[in-house]
C-alpha cells in the first residue's frame, strides 16, 4: 500500500465505471436533447400553422370579433404565446383589420410560408397564410427565444435525474467493488500468516471468485516447489551427513584392526583399507562440492554454442590412462557439425561422471562407447558399456542422490544425479538404456543426453 | 562364538570381520539383505549384526522377517541414521541393540557379548562352573583361582559348553557355532580341541554322550 507506483484498484474501478458511464449519459442526453429540440421545433411550427390556418377560416367566414377574441385569450396563455395580425386587402391596398392584443406591429413584407424575421429587437418566427382570393391574410410569430427556452426546459429536464444519480452510482460501485475485493485481503493476510521456515500451502476449501482462485493456485503450485526445494536441501544435508558416517566407520574400524594385527600381512591390508577408504570420501566430498557448484546462480555457468565433440575429446583424453590401467577400451564416435547450448563446465563434469560411472561399473576389460551423433533437431550424447547393465526397475531410482547400482564395485552414488541435474538445467533429456551387448546375449548400461541443436552454426 | 554380520560397504564389512574376528567371534559377512535372510532360515548364529540400508531387502525388513518366525536370535543393527524415530523403530521391531556410525570396534565386541550373555539369561558377565571361570571380556580362564592358557578354538569351545552347561551339544551345532563358511574344518578337529580341554581343564569338566555329542557339567566332576 506504499511507494509511487501503488494504485488502488477499488479508486481506479469507481473512477473507471462512473466516467464512462457519465460519458455515455452525457453523449446520450445530447442527442436527445437535439431530438427534443427538433420535436419541439416541429411542435410549434405546426401550433402555428394551426392557429394562423383557424384565424383565417374565421374572418374569411365573416365572423370575426367573438372568435378571434376567444382564440386569442387561449393562445395568449401557452407556454410559448403566438401574436397575429390580420390584414385585408380592399382595392389593392392592404391594410390591417386586427391584430393581437398588447404587440407591436410585426414589420410589413413577411412572407407566405415561415420565415425569421427580427421584431421588437429580437428574433422572431414568422407564419403567413392568405385566402384563394387573396383577400384576406394572416400572420402569425412567435418569440424565437421563448421557443428556444421550452426546448432548453425539455432537454435540461432530461438531463437532470442522471445528474443526480451519478453520485449515487459512484457510491455503489465504490461499495460493490470493495465487496467483491474482499477475498482479496484474505489471500493477503493468509499470506501474510505464512511462516517461512514451514510453508504451508493456502487453505483450497474455501471458495473464491474465479479471478482470485488463479492467484491462491498459483501461490500454492509456488509453496508446493519452494516446499520440495527447501525439503530436498534439507534431505541433502542429512544425506550427505549420513553418507559420510560409514565411510568414517570403515576407517575407524580399519585403523583400530591395523593397531591390533598380530600378523604384519593383515596390519598392511588393514591400513591399505585406510588408504582407499581415505580416497573413497575424498571422492565423495568432491562429488558433493561438484552437485553443490551446479548451479546456475555461480559465476561462469552462461551457456554458450559449442561442439561436444571437442569436450568429448578433452575428457577422453582423461580418462585414457585409467581405463587403460583397467585393460577397457574407451571408444568415441563423435560426428562433426553438433551445436549445441550449453555451459562447457557443466557439460564436461557430465560426461566425466558418465564415463566414470561407465569405468566403475562395467568392470575391467569393459568396451566403453562415447557417440555424438544428430538426428534432426537433436545432439544426442550417449555414453554406452558392455557391463553388467541395470535392470529396468532400478533405472528410474539411479539419478536420485546417494543410490548405487547392485554391483560390486565402490562409487557414492552421485554421478547420475550430478548428471541429471546438470540435464534439467541445460534443457537437455536424460535417458537411461540399454548399453552394448554382451557375448552373453545381455546388455550393459547406457546413458543418453539428448540436447536440441542450436540453429546457427559456428 | 559365531556372528553373522550384514553390511553392504565393503570396506566397512572388511574391517568389521578382521576386527571382531580378532576379538575373538567367528564371523560370517554377507552384503545384502536376501543373502541374510537365506543364511538365517537355514543356519544359527550367537547373534547377528545388521546394518539398515542393504540393497535388495533393507535391514529392518530383514528384522522383521526373523523376529516373525519368532527368532530370538540377538540383533545388533548398525546404521548412519541418528533420528529418534528410526532408533525406536527399529527396537520395536525386534532390535535389542543399535548402534550409530561411525563406531569404536571395542564397543561392538562389548555389546555382542552383553547381547549373547542376555540371551541366555544371565546377567553376570562371568560364567563359572565348579572351580572353572571364564570371563568373555577379557577372554580369560581360570581354574580354582589359576589362569590357564588356551588357544581362541579351545576359548571358544569352551564358552559354548558353559553357556549351554548341563546341556548336550551336537557336533554339528558346536560346529557350526565355531566354524565360519570360510574355515576349512577337519573332520576331527572338534575331538582335538576336547582333548586339549580336557588336558588342560581336567577330563571330568567335558562328558562325551556316545553318538550325540559333549555337555560340561559340575557334577560330572569328581
Amino acid at each position: 500500500m506504499s511507494g509511487a507506483a501503488s494504485y488502488s484498484l477499488r479508486r481506479r474501478l469507481v473512477w473507471l465505471l462512473t466516467g464512462a458511464v457519465a460519458t455515455i449519459w452525457l453523449l446520450s442526453v445530447l442527442v436527445v436533447y437535439q431530438r427534443a429540440h427538433h420535436e419541439a421545433d416541429e411542435l410549434l411550427d405546426a401550433q402555428l400553422t394551426q392557429v394562423a390556418d383557424t384565424l383565417l377560416a374565421i374572418v374569411a367566414g365573416g365572423e370575426v370579433d367573438h372568435f378571434v377574441q376567444e382564440l386569442h385569450e387561449h393562445i395568449r396563455h401557452d407556454p410559448v404565446p403566438i401574436a397575429f395580425e390580420i390584414w385585408h386587402a380592399k382595392d389593392g391596398k392592404a391594410q390591417r383589420l386586427m391584430t393581437s392584443s398588447g404587440h407591436t406591429e410585426f414589420e410589413t413584407g413577411v412572407t407566405t410560408g415561415f420565415s425569421e424575421h427580427p421584431h421588437q429587437g429580437a428574433r422572431w418566427r414568422f407564419y403567413a397564410v392568405q385566402d384563394i382570393d387573396a383577400e384576406y391574410r394572416v400572420v402569425v410569430g412567435q418569440a424565437h427565444a421563448a421557443r428556444e427556452r421550452l426546448a432548453r426546459e425539455i432537454g435540461l429536464s432530461l438531463l437532470l435525474p442522471p445528474a443526480l444519480a451519478l453520485p449515487l452510482m459512484a457510491l455503489v460501485v465504490w461499495w460493490g467493488v470493495g465487496r467483491s475485493l474482499r477475498p482479496v485481503d484474505g489471500v493477503a493476510r493468509q499470506v501474510g500468516m505464512l511462516d517461512a521456515q514451514a510453508l504451508t500451502p493456502l487453505d483450497e476449501s474455501a471458495q473464491l471468485p474465479s479471478e482470485i482462485a488463479p492467484l491462491r493456485a498459483a501461490l500454492n503450485a509456488l509453496i508446493r516447489r519452494v516446499t520440495t526445494a527447501f525439503e530436498n536441501e534439507r534431505h541433502f544435508a542429512a544425506d550427505a551427513a549420513h553418507e559420510l558416517r560409514t565411510p568414517l566407520a570403515a576407517l575407524k574400524v580399519q585403523a583400530q584392526v591395523a593397531l591390533r594385527a598380530q600378523t604384519a600381512d593383515s596390519q598392511r591390508h588393514a591400513l591399505m583399507q585406510v588408504i582407499a577408504g581415505v580416497e573413497r570420501m575424498t571422492h565423495l566430498v568432491e562429488q558433493l562440492l561438484t552437485l553443490a557448484r551446479v548451479d546456475p546462480a555461480n559465476p561462469g555457468s552462461a551457456p554458450a554454442l559449442l561442439d561436444p565433440a571437442d569436450v568429448i575429446a578433452a575428457v577422453c583424453a582423461d580418462l585414457l590412462p585409467h581405463a587403460q590401467r583397467q585393460a577397457q577400451s574407451l571408444v568415441v564416435e563423435a560426428a562433426p557439425g553438433c551445436v549445441v547450448l550449453v555451459t562447457e563446465s557443466w557439460l564436461r563434469i557430465a560426461l566425466r561422471n558418465l564415463v566414470d560411472n561407465a569405468q566403475r561399473y562395467a568392470g575391467e576389460g569393459a568396451r566403453i562407447e562415447v557417440r555424438l551423433a544428430r538426428n534432426g533437431s537433436d545432439c544426442i550424447l550417449t555414453v554406452a558399456d558392455d557391463g553388467p547393465g541395470v535392470a529396468p526397475a532400478l533405472r528410474s531410482q539411479l539419478s536420485a542422490r546417494f543410490v548405487r547400482g547392485e554391483v560390486e564395485a565402490e562409487g557414492c552414488g552421485l554421478g547420475l544425479s550430478i548428471v541429471a541435474r546438470i540435464a534439467a538445467l541445460s534443457h537437455a533429456q536424460l535417458e537411461l538404456g540399454d548399453g552394448l551387448p554382451r557375448a552373453d546375449g545381455g546388455h550393459g548400461f547406457s546413458v543418453t543426453l539428448r540436447f536440441s541443436a542450436a540453429t546457427s552454426q559456428v | 562364538m559365531r556372528i553373522l554380520l550384514v553390511e553392504d560397504d565393503r570396506m566397512l564389512g572388511d574391517g568389521l570381520q578382521a576386527g571382531l574376528t580378532q576379538a575373538g567371534y567367528a564371523v560370517d559377512w554377507l552384503r545384502d539383505g536376501e543373502a541374510a535372510v537365506a543364511a538365517l532360515s537355514t543356519e544359527s548364529f550367537a547373534a547377528v549384526v545388521l546394518d539398515l540400508g542393504l540393497p535388495k531387502r533393507d535391514g529392518l525388513s530383514v528384522l522383521q522377517w526373523l523376529r516373525g518366525r519368532h527368532d530370538a536370535t540377538p540383533v545388533l543393527i548398525l546404521t548412519a541414521r541418528d533420528q529418534l524415530e528410526d532408533k525406536v523403530r527399529g527396537l520395536d521391531l525386534g532390535a535389542d541393540d543399535y548402534v550409530l556410525k561411525p563406531f569404536d570396534l571395542d564397543e561392538i565386541a562389548a555389546r555382542l557379548r552383553a547381547l549373547v550373555r542376555r540371551a541366555h539369561g544371565r546377567p553376570e558377565p562371568l560364567l563359572t562352573l565348579g572351580e572353572i571361570e571364564l570371563n568373555p571380556a577379557a577372554r580369560s580362564v581360570t581354574r580354582a583361582g589359576l589362569s590357564v592358557e588356551l588357544t581362541p578354538r579351545e576359548f571358544d569351545l569352551l564358552h559354548l559348553l558353559l553357556q549351554n552347561a548341563d546341556r548336550v551339544l551336537t557336533r554339528r551345532t558346536l560346529e557350526e557355532q565355531l566354524y565360519t563358511w570360510n574355515d576349512a574344518v577337519d573332520s576331527n578337529a572338534l575331538e582335538v580341541h576336547i582333548h586339549h580341554l580336557r588336558k588342560k581343564l581336567g577330563n571330568e569338566l567335558i562328558r562325551t554322550v556316545r553318538g550325540v555329542g559333549y555337555m560340561a557339567s559340575a557334577s560330572a566332576q569328581a
